[in-house]
């Protein structure tokens, strides 16, 4: 492809490289929020009511009052605060998230085994997401209502307030009973398909269900800043070249009109980790939503702090990497 | 002429499809094929929290470790009576102290090694010593003084006093020469999910934490090899979901579903749903007195509730067969004492002499006790103190709150007024050790011996005051009285049980006639399986009893594949994949070449 000068400019300049000030500065906010995060993690789950000793003894089967009492020693219940939370923080610095007291397994193993399936499930429907949702409202903004804008905006509206479970529910009992899809799990242990392929066919459902409700987010975000773009001047002049509309669009409107949509899309990338406990819950998903629904039976005070924290570091992390972004992609930013 | 862009998009294409074309054909096979595995799939709603058997506590891991481990004696498939497991035959001293258990000869671990005495010796000895292991099953050898093997295949175990329990010691057997290698500080964590070594009647080949877990039958199995040649345990979160995979064949078992979706798969062809005899009742608890081991009150329970008169008058305004045809939707029966019909030979029930559903009496009752009524129709009593109670119903329950609130209106009638609060059960645990509640609904689930059960009304169950802070024992009740401790302990040491049965009835009176807890119903457990694919499951007990999660594997050894099964067609699952697939494709086909052209024409475009 021959490089062109004309248009925006937005990609024809190489950027510079970041100032090491705001990288420093914005890291550096970055870690506090975690540091602030780590604390409120800390009380946040001690007061949830609850008798962990008796939640993850056998009931029954362990007649001994005694026993109770050795549990909750052992959990460290008796303690004063402080001295739980210096225990917290010592173990936190060598990256050790506890043990579960509901699943007698390493907190960091739990939800490394969850990890990926709810990566796999978010991040595919995100993408899709994203890729579709930008393209609707590209062209539903830059068609400003032609029926593709009317469409296209009412449906988003409606399924972006659309409960993901309620959906998923639906198509669920409505697909599966038609034997469309299969009725819940990542994968079928009866299945003679290569696992890779019995995931993906798993996966159809209720990656269409989350993709369905954040295309219309994207889309709607994609619009309105179309719409901004639509009448700016050096579209005219892109026009006045002789351009097809097609290419104006592409090649000139869009790319300034994608910034909100990429800030968006970093968002929601952090949100990828916590991922989508209705529709895990929905669809069987052995992912961290699902873990997250577990915990708190009890409740599970360490894997739930582990969960919180995972899921925080997750958006700190995609929020940092937007920031460092951002000034690479929109001058604007960079010059302030 | 082909561009060469379409021509990659072609190629592309095609990979792809090469990729994925392969997995079609055997989509196209018929299920099953002659040499084909019979596999069991079981639906479950709680995931195994751990296949260790020292840590996990949950219902469905006691089910894998049955299939996993022997014990030494077991629970008969028609009334739970005492039945040889590892133990071919046992005796006892004339003083009951001693135990002598003759361990099966010829039983093999999973890998080969002979299984001998020296392993159960092993298993006993780590169950008294460990931390751990205590902490899981130290109720079952707190009697036991001294374990030790006299050959390969004798035990002898000396017990400080005779025990009952000594036939129900439901401590799994395990492989010492493998388990020694897990420390006693490492087994707090340890997965045990890597192929462990076992002598059960099934043998864990494969765990998916949250998804599935693999058992593949031990064809060598000293009690028969089972009929089927693998079991899978697969987790649902949900009931919906999960009756949705019986319906599609994806599992062909469920159990413990909700009262609604069990209805829905009633009369459903291919689906045979047994309301199974449950060992589980419900009741009204009342807090009779919160106070510490030591006598310390704790709590600020209503002090009406302390005069069994009270209690008794609302126990009269209870109209038990609304609840059984309201809300149990007559899946249960109705209840007094507190060990389920299940187990015949313990259950005790007042027969005629049933209290009434009698609001008069219930009245009567209130009224010569000194709370005669006052303005607005509440009751009050000596002291001016209002009959105003609390009462707590659990969120995670659809009958709970619906019982709380039928309590609620009854309770009017007579003059208490009740205020219903909905909570978790966490929640709730934690109220009731403070002791700070007047009544909640709860249930429990009753375990073949009943010892556990008695045990939750006795003095020492109370919570315990330490440095201050309080801690809960297993009592709901508070309940303290010593000649009812006195018949818990009585029946603690009797063998013969005969005798032991009149000493346990006579303690199922007691709490009846002091109206202890008023017990609702016993609830019936719901379950399903497709009777088109598997035959000869196994009701405990025998009357209809739970088919799955007994005390035992009957079902799980005795299914066998429904015969003469015509060649399954393809499923439309199966067709719907293969449509699915193929549509994939083109749909990739068409965007790739629609990509792939309109770059050559934006180029084009572009230069011009």
């Amino acid at each position: 492809m021959t490089t062109t000068t004309a248009g925006g400019g937005v990609r024809a300049r190489r950027p510079r490289a970041l100032p090491l000030r705001y990288v420093v500065r914005k890291t550096v906010t970055a870690f506090g929020t975690l540091v602030f995060v780590v604390i409120v993690n800390f009380f946040l789950f001690r007061v949830l009511p609850g008798d962990p000793a008796k939640a993850f003894s056998p009931r029954g089967r362990n007649a001994d009052p005694n026993r109770l009492a050795e549990i909750r020693r052992d959990l460290g219940l008796g303690l004063p605060w402080h001295e739980q939370f210096w225990a917290y923080v010592k173990n936190l610095a060598s990256f050790d998230l506890g043990v579960s007291w509901g699943q007698h397994a390493p907190v960091s193993r739990l939800i490394g085994e969850r990890l990926w399936p709810t990566v796999l499930l978010s991040g595919t429907a995100l993408l899709l997401a994203a890729g579709i949702g930008m393209w609707l409202g590209a062209r539903a903004g830059w068609r400003h209502g032609s029926r593709l804008d009317r469409v296209s905006s009412s449906g988003a509206v409606t399924l972006y307030s659309t409960p993901e479970w309620l959906l998923g529910l639906v198509l669920l009992i409505v697909l599966s009973d038609l034997g469309v899809i299969p009725a819940a799990g990542m994968q079928n242990p009866l299945s003679e398909l290569p696992p890779a392929l019995d995931i993906a066919w798993h996966m159809v459902a209720p990656v269409t269900v989350l993709a369905v409700v954040y295309i219309a987010e994207y889309s709607l975000i994609m619009r309105s800043s179309m719409l901004d773009e639509r009448y700016a001047d050096y579209l005219t002049t892109a026009r006045a070249k002789g351009l097809r509309d097609d290419l104006v669009m592409r090649r000139h409107a869009l790319p300034n009109a994608l910034l909100p949509s990429i800030t968006l899309f970093f968002l929601t990338l952090g949100f990828v980790v916590s991922g989508a406990i209705g529709v895990e819950t929905v669809f069987n998903w052995p992912g961290l939503g699902r873990l997250t629904y577990d915990a708190l039976r009890g409740p599970d005070v360490p894997l739930l702090q582990g969960l919180f924290l995972t899921f925080s570091a997750g958006v700190i992390l995609m929020n940092l990497v937007a920031d460092l972004l951002y000034p690479l992609l929109d001058p604007r930013v960079r010059a302030s | 002429m082909i561009s060469p862009a379409r021509r990659l998009a072609l190629a592309v294409t095609a990979a792809l499809a090469a990729l994925v074309l392969p997995a079609v054909p055997a989509l196209a096979e018929d299920t099953p094929s002659p040499s084909a595995k019979t596999t069991f799939v079981l639906g479950i709603k709680q995931d195994i929290d751990s296949l260790n058997p020292y840590v996990g506590v949950v219902a469905s891991a006691y089910e894998a470790y049955q299939l996993m481990y022997d014990y030494l004696t077991g629970s008969s498939e028609k009334d739970f009576s005492p039945v040889p497991g590892l133990a071919e035959s046992w005796e006892t001293s004339a003083d009951g102290k001693t135990w002598t258990y003759h361990i099966r000869k010829g039983v093999k671990w999973s890998d080969g090694q002979d299984l001998t005495a020296k392993d159960v010796v092993y298993s006993f000895q780590r169950a008294i010593d460990g931390d751990t292991e205590n902490g899981q099953y130290g109720n079952y050898v707190a009697n036991i003084t001294k374990v030790s093997a006299t050959n390969d295949y004798t035990v002898v175990m000396e017990t400080s006093e005779p025990s009952p329990s000594m036939l129900r010691l439901l401590v799994p057997i395990l492989p010492e020469h493998t388990w020694s290698k897990v420390s006693g500080e490492d087994v707090g964590t340890f997965a045990n999910d890597n192929a462990p070594v076992g002598s059960g009647p099934f043998k864990l080949v494969e765990a998916k934490k949250g998804q599935s877990y693999r058992f593949e039958a031990n064809k060598q199995y000293w009690a028969g090899a089972p009929k089927i040649d693998e079991l899978i345990i697969r987790v649902y979160a949900d009931d919906a979901p999960l009756a949705q995979a019986l319906r599609t064949g994806e599992v062909h078992m469920v159990n413990d579903i909700s009262a609604s979706v069990f209805e829905s798969l009633m009369n459903q062809p291919n689906i045979t749903t047994s309301d199974s005899k449950y060992s589980g009742f419900t009741e009204l608890a009342y807090n009779v007195g919160a106070a510490t081991v030591d006598g310390k009150a704790i709590g600020n329970g209503h002090p009406a509730l302390k005069d069994k008169r009270v209690r008794l008058a609302i126990d009269h305004a209870l109209d038990r067969n609304v609840l059984l045809d309201k809300v149990l939707r007559n899946h249960g029966t109705i209840a007094s004492g507190v060990i389920p019909p299940i187990y015949a030979d313990w259950h005790w029930n007042p027969g005629s002499a049933a209290r009434a559903f009698d609001v008069a009496k219930a009245n009567e009752l209130l009224d010569q006790a000194g709370y005669p009524k006052g303005a607005g129709g509440v009751r009050a009593g000596p002291d001016g103190k209002k009959l105003e109670f609390r009462l707590f119903g659990r969120e995670s329950s659809e009958t709970s709150k619906k019982n709380v609130e039928y309590i609620r209106d009854w309770l009017k009638e007579i003059g208490i007024t009740v205020t219903v609060s909905i909570m978790s059960e966490d929640q709730l645990t934690a109220v009731i050790g403070e002791g700070e509640y007047d009544m909640f609904e709860w249930g429990w689930v009753v375990e073949p011996d009943p010892d556990f059960q008695l045990s939750v009304f006795s003095c020492g169950q109370r919570s315990t005051e330490d440095g201050g802070e309080i801690s809960a024992g297993w009592s709901d009740s508070f309940y303290c009285d010593e000649s009812y401790d006195a018949l818990y302990e009585k029946q603690k040491t009797i063998l013969d049980p005969a005798a032991r049965t009149a000493v346990i009835k006579e303690a199922q009176q007691h709490l009846y006639d002091n109206a202890v807890y008023s017990v609702l119903y016993y609830y019936n457990n719901f379950e399903a399986y497709r009777s088109d694919k598997f035959t000869g499951f196994v009701h405990q007990p025998s009357n209809g009893g739970s088919l799955v999660f007994q005390y035992g594997t009957y079902t799980y050894r005795n299914i066998a594949p429904v015969t003469n099964q015509t060649a399954q067609k393809r499923s439309l699952g199966g067709i719907a994949l293969v449509i699915g697939v193929g549509a994939g494709l083109i749909a990739l086909a068409g965007v790739a070449v629609v990509l792939f052209s309109r770059r050559r024409r934006v180029t084009a475009d572009e230069r011009e």
